[in-house]
């Protein structure tokens, strides 16, 4: 599904990604680990075709066709879905009102017909449930003044509505009590399926006590350093990213 | 004679003495005093129509026939000096008496080579090309002002600071600007020249005091120059006597990425009226500009700021907070401007007011003008009184209501107040705010 | 990012929608203004003699003054000699009686605006009078209003049928020594609204004026009088659009508002006067005069403005609260670009016991419009615990554009309670991108911002003002970017 060679991406000239390798097929878990200022969040970013980096390198094919040549816009209604480390707040902006109007920007997309407002309120409250999101936040602006949690919840839940063919989750865990990486993690598990393919972001193996890789990746200055399974998740915890980036343990 | 007459009449007057300054064998300086007298000729005395004086009458000014004030005579108050000056905080200190230097009074011992502290006169002959480099020629106001040029006009002596690059000086400076006003009504004009070269810091400690019962004004103008990656820290207090008048301008250039830190402390005084103008040289700038004033009887205080932004990445807070009492009269008018090439602006300007009175009288106007797009700038004011439920609060903990009043006064000057970081500047201006507010007048 | 720019590009050149220009025979009088054309203006008018002696009044003192200067304000001075002012359809010498003997093309005009002049507008329960330039030419839903003893009709009218009326209110909220451009209109104006709601009436239906300059140069005048007595409530819409031209056409309008006890009225505005091309050239200068007093106690008068329009606007809709516990309240949302000025806000003047005012303001700037909130707040001596708070924030599209805020502040009482609060900022990239990676266009996006930025003041909207408001914005910001 996806295939990611030898990829190299800069910000402001500075070199990030410096020759990254992957491939994720359907129904594939990869948790994508290493320290801080490893890359992770950028890998994420250039997938989604966030604007500000350079791609200096290197090619991303999805599907069969070149990923880097699609806006943001046109990834996320092929089946590329983010889910940010830092979901925006959109003040004013009303969240049924922009669920909608995501959802049936993608369905047009899939060629599916746009779901009329009792047919989209009922699908909402269904997956609200399975996030057990509060149906307050529904009526709320996007994102403004939730908590950390119901940011995080609200994320899942666009990601349940969207069907995305290919989920990037950039470090949901971090800022989570346990309960709400439980909740977190059981909206995710929800959605496996042999269809879907999932890359999870984080910085600390806890999360993939929740939800479990099929493989696990280190990440160390831009480049992917070791791959194993969720065992080398556990090693890590264990030693720290030292004992594979030689440097100190971050 | 009517009004408009009379003002004039008063205006000429200002301007025609002081034809015999000394330095006039300083080309240089003769034709900036000229300019400015030119330049004079063509302004009008501010008025109510004007945006700038919409809230600040003069009248209290002409009222009186100014005079240039002759260089002071040395006679101290008995008392000395004493109540005027930090306890010994091993600063260096520099004493001005009506705008001259007293160098009996001064002590700047232990100076680092190369840094100049001392009068703006006597350094025209040590320090001469800096002072003609930046004096009057590096900062040119947005706009002609009169009593900007009144003072340019009549340059002669004031505080000069030159910190060369990259020295830290190890103490503040200390400086009292103390106006005798034993007799005639005297018009006082020093010019003060702050120079902090590239990577060099200081603190500045400046007061204005007053002696004496007469009234005066005082027509001050500084101009600060925070060159690239400088710092300074800039306490300035005016704490006059009821019967003055005063008018300071502060001109304030910062280099790239350099840090401006100022704390303005109104407490007295008649009439009095600060105009700070602040602008940048270079990127990535920070400038930090606070204040306090107090006003009671028939006070009045205006505060004018003018922050531009005109660099790229530079950042500015403007903090400003007033206690308003008896009949006192307080105007605030803030501004920061964001040029078209300033993206990446990062502006705040808060200006919150205390009325305890029912004849106190307040009039803001924080403004925002913005012509770039990437900028992230907000203003936000309040008027109010002090809270009921608060007072009841602290009357319920058995304080009673005055000492109750009084404590959520400080408390709500306590924002500005914290600012001041040298302990003993400190307890020195919170005993000041405690008095003018709360002493019997 | 890209966004922006290309969004600039397009939305600078996005043309005006209601850029038709209508043929009808007029009735004009020749350019220039003097005491003649005055009389002119009141004879044509059939005006009573105290009319005509107020204009008269009203334009010795109009030529003492100057016209104002303002610091914010680009604009070529005014030639008053050149403006035409009065235009009327000449149909109506023959006076219309009810919507069949109205020129055709002129009712064509009103659908192109989509104004509810018609029948399936009725079921809507619309009572609209339409002024066309400078005349009243119809009025709809009398008898409905009669019988609830709602008056609603033209100034002329009610200057000739309820002279007790007009003349007992006109001015006494803008006296004609008001400013340069209400002391104008008090000496020149031709016609307008007249609405008046008796004591305790709920006025039954929405009333609804569209304003409309057709003639080329043209002033126009309109005098709007508003007076609900005790315990009435009455909520009344102005929409105004203008036919594209090259010159500079002057509007200068004076609105009037008077709530006695209990009353409240709310005034809702959408304005869309062409505002010149992409040069600057053209336009709409839109120098308008509105307040209203709070004259009762507990009255309340809300202002709610949608400005998209025009190549100057000029407006400050103010409140006098000078009844106890009276509330005032501003909701605007401006919108710049192109070369467009806005020069808008409020002022609010507390003069009761216990008065509040809410001002919410939201500007947006793309292109290269300028937008500046201008606004004032007094706390009058006797305003014992007024209260107000006010909230401007402003969104900038491009980086050509301007915004500012002028707020002043006035208190003269120590136990007020004022509140100012200003932000700006601009669409952020963080945010497109969000919305983006969720499957939406960027156009999509930023109108849906744009929306959410302007909802407090949509939110004041009555219903269907507020869909046709979010709609014109839509079509104002069309192409705002991708």
């Amino acid at each position: 599904m996806l295939q990611i060679t030898d990829l190299h991406a800069a910000i402001d000239n500075k070199p990030i990604l410096q020759g990254l390798n992957l491939t994720v097929n359907a129904g594939e878990v990869h948790a994508i680990m290493g320290p801080n200022a490893s890359g992770k969040s950028t890998l994420a970013h250039v997938l989604a075709g966030k604007d500000g980096y350079d791609v200096t390198q290197g090619s991303v094919i999805y599907n069969g066709q070149n990923l880097l040549e699609l806006a943001a816009e046109e990834r996320a209604r092929q089946g590329i879905f983010l889910a940010m480390q830092y979901p925006v707040e959109l003040p004013g902006v009303n969240n049924m009102v922009f669920l909608r109007e995501s959802l049936n920007a993608i369905r047009r997309a899939r060629g599916e017909s746009e779901l009329d407002a009792v047919a989209f309120l009922r699908l909402v409250k269904e997956k609200a449930k399975l996030v057990h999101l509060d149906e307050k936040l529904l009526k709320r602006s996007v994102n403004t003044g939730f908590s950390g949690g119901e940011k995080k919840r609200n994320e899942i839940l666009q990601m349940a509505l969207l069907e995305p063919t290919l989920a990037i989750l950039d470090e949901t865990d971090s800022g989570l009590d346990i309960d709400a990486l439980r909740v977190v993690a059981e909206g995710v598990n929800a959605l496996r399926n042999p269809q879907r393919a999932m890359i999870v972001v984080t910085h600390y193996q806890r999360l993939l006590d929740y939800i479990e890789p099929d493989y696990v990746h280190v990440l160390a200055n831009g480049k992917i350093i070791r791959s194993g399974t969720k065992q080398l998740a556990r090693e890590l915890e264990a030693k720290g990213y030292g004992w594979i980036t030689g440097g100190a343990a971050a | 004679m009517n009004l408009a007459e009379s003002n004039r009449q008063w205006l000429h007057n200002l301007i025609t003495q002081g034809q015999h300054l000394p330095g006039q064998q300083l080309d240089w300086l003769n034709q900036t005093r000229q300019t400015a007298r030119q330049l004079m000729a063509s302004l009008e005395l501010p008025h109510r129509k004007q945006e700038a004086w919409r809230y600040t009458s003069i009248e209290r000014l002409t009222k009186y026939n100014f005079l240039h004030a002759p260089e002071n005579d040395g006679t101290l108050p008995d008392t000395g000096i004493g109540e005027w000056i930090l306890p010994d905080n091993g600063s260096y200190r520099l004493v001005f008496i009506n705008g001259h230097c007293a160098p009996r009074l001064c002590d700047i011992r232990g100076l680092p080579r190369n840094v100049a502290i001392g009068c703006l006169r006597a350094s025209m002959s040590t320090d001469g090309e800096v002072i003609q480099h930046y004096l009057s020629k590096q900062f040119v106001p947005s706009s002609p002002d009169l009593f900007t040029a009144l003072n340019t006009a009549n340059i002669d002596d004031g505080l000069f600071v030159h910190i060369p690059k990259n020295v830290t000086l190890d103490k503040p400076v200390e400086v009292l600007h103390l106006n005798l006003a034993r007799d005639s009504e005297l018009l006082i004009l020093p010019r003060h020249l702050v120079v902090i070269e590239a990577g060099a810091s200081a603190t500045l400690i400046e007061r204005y005091a007053s002696h004496g019962s007469h009234a005066y004004f005082s027509n001050n103008v500084s101009e600060v120059f925070v060159n690239d990656n400088a710092r300074l820290s800039h306490y300035r207090i005016q704490d006059e006597s009821s019967q003055s008048h005063h008018l300071g301008r502060v001109n304030i250039l910062q280099g790239a990425d350099s840090n401006y830190k100022g704390v303005y402390l109104a407490l007295g005084g008649s009439w009095s009226r600060c105009e700070i103008d602040a602008r940048f040289a270079g990127k990535g700038a920070h400038c930090d500009i606070n204040g306090l004033y107090t006003v009671h009887d028939k006070q009045l205080t205006d505060f004018h700021l003018n922050v531009l932004h005109n660099q790229t990445h530079c950042s500015s807070r403007e903090n400003f907070r007033g206690i308003i009492a008896g009949s006192g009269r307080a105007v605030f008018d803030g501004r920061i401007v964001v040029d078209k090439q300033a993206q990446k602006t990062d502006a705040q300007l808060t200006n919150k007011n205390l009325l305890l009175s029912h004849d106190a009288e307040v009039d803001t106007k924080p403004q925002l003008e913005i012509y770039a797009d990437d900028v992230k700038c907000s203003h936000g004011t309040t008027v109010g009184q002090i809270d009921p439920k608060q007072v009841f609060y602290l009357r319920s903990r058995g304080i009673d209501e005055a000492m109750a009043r009084k404590m959520l006064c400080l408390g709500f000057a306590e924002e500005i107040l914290e600012q001041l970081e040298l302990p003993e500047v400190r307890s020195f201006v919170e005993n000041r705010v405690q008095d003018t507010l709360f002493a019997p007048h | 990012m890209t966004v922006m720019p290309q969004g600039i590009e397009k939305l600078v050149n996005s043309s005006y929608e209601f850029g038709f220009f209508t043929k009808i025979d007029a009735d004009t009088v020749p350019p220039g203004i003097d005491e003649e054309v005055i009389r002119l203006i009141s004879a044509k008018k059939q005006e009573p003699q105290w009319m005509l002696d107020y204009r008269l009044k009203a334009f010795a003192h109009w030529q003492t003054m100057t016209g104002p200067a303002w610091a914010h304000l680009k604009l070529a001075p005014i030639d008053y000699q050149a403006i035409s002012y009065y235009s009327a359809p000449k149909t109506q010498a023959d006076g219309p009686k009810s919507l069949d003997e109205i020129d055709p093309q002129l009712l064509d005009t009103y659908n192109k605006l989509g104004i509810p002049l018609e029948e399936q507008k009725a079921l809507a329960g619309i009572a609209v009078d339409a002024v066309f330039d400078s005349v009243s030419v119809a009025t709809t839903f009398r008898k409905k209003l009669h019988e609830a003893g709602v008056i609603f009709c033209s100034m002329s009218e009610a200057i000739r049928e309820y002279p007790d009326l007009v003349q007992q209110h006109l001015g006494s909220v803008v006296p004609f020594k008001d400013n340069f451009f209400a002391c104008l209109n008090a000496a020149v104006f031709t016609d307008g609204t007249f609405v008046y709601i008796p004591e305790g009436v709920r006025c039954p239906m929405e009333l609804s004026t569209y304003f409309r300059i057709n003639e080329a140069k043209t002033g126009q005048f309109e005098r709007t009088l508003i007076v609900a007595e005790k315990g009435s409530y009455v909520s009344y819409l102005e929409g105004c659009t203008a036919p594209m031209r090259d010159e500079n056409q002057l509007h200068a309008a004076v609105v009037e508002l008077i709530a006695m006890d209990d009353a409240r009225i709310k005034y809702s505005t959408v304005q869309n006067w062409y505002p010149g091309d992409k040069n600057g050239r053209g336009g709409i200068y839109n120098f308008v005069t509105k307040r209203g007093e709070c004259r009762g106690d507990r009255s309340r008068i809300s202002w709610t403005q949608v400005e998209t329009g025009s190549a100057i606007t000029w407006k400050y809709p103010s409140c006098i609260l000078r009844g106890n516990d009276s509330a005032g309240e501003f909701y605007s949302v401006a919108v710049t670009r192109g070369k467009q000025q806005a020069d808008t806000g409020t002022k609010m003047i507390h003069l009761g016991r216990n008065t509040t005012s809410t001002i919410v303001s939201k500007g947006i700037s793309a292109g290269e419009g300028q937008n500046t909130y201008r606004g004032l707040v007094r706390m009058s001596p006797r305003a014992e615990n007024g209260r107000n708070h006010t909230q401007c924030d402003s969104l900038l599209i491009g980086d050509q554009c301007g915004a500012h805020t002028f707020p002043y502040i006035e208190v003269r009482n120590p136990s007020a309670n004022v509140e100012h609060e200003a932000t700006t900022s601009k669409i952020s990239e963080d945010q497109l991108f969000y919305c983006r990676q969720r499957g939406l266009s960027e156009e999509d996006a930023v109108s849906m911002i744009v929306n959410g930025f302007c909802k407090e003041v949509f939110n004041q909207l009555p219903m269907e003002f507020a869909v046709e408001a979010q709609k014109l914005l839509s079509v104002t910001l069309e192409g705002a970017v991708g």
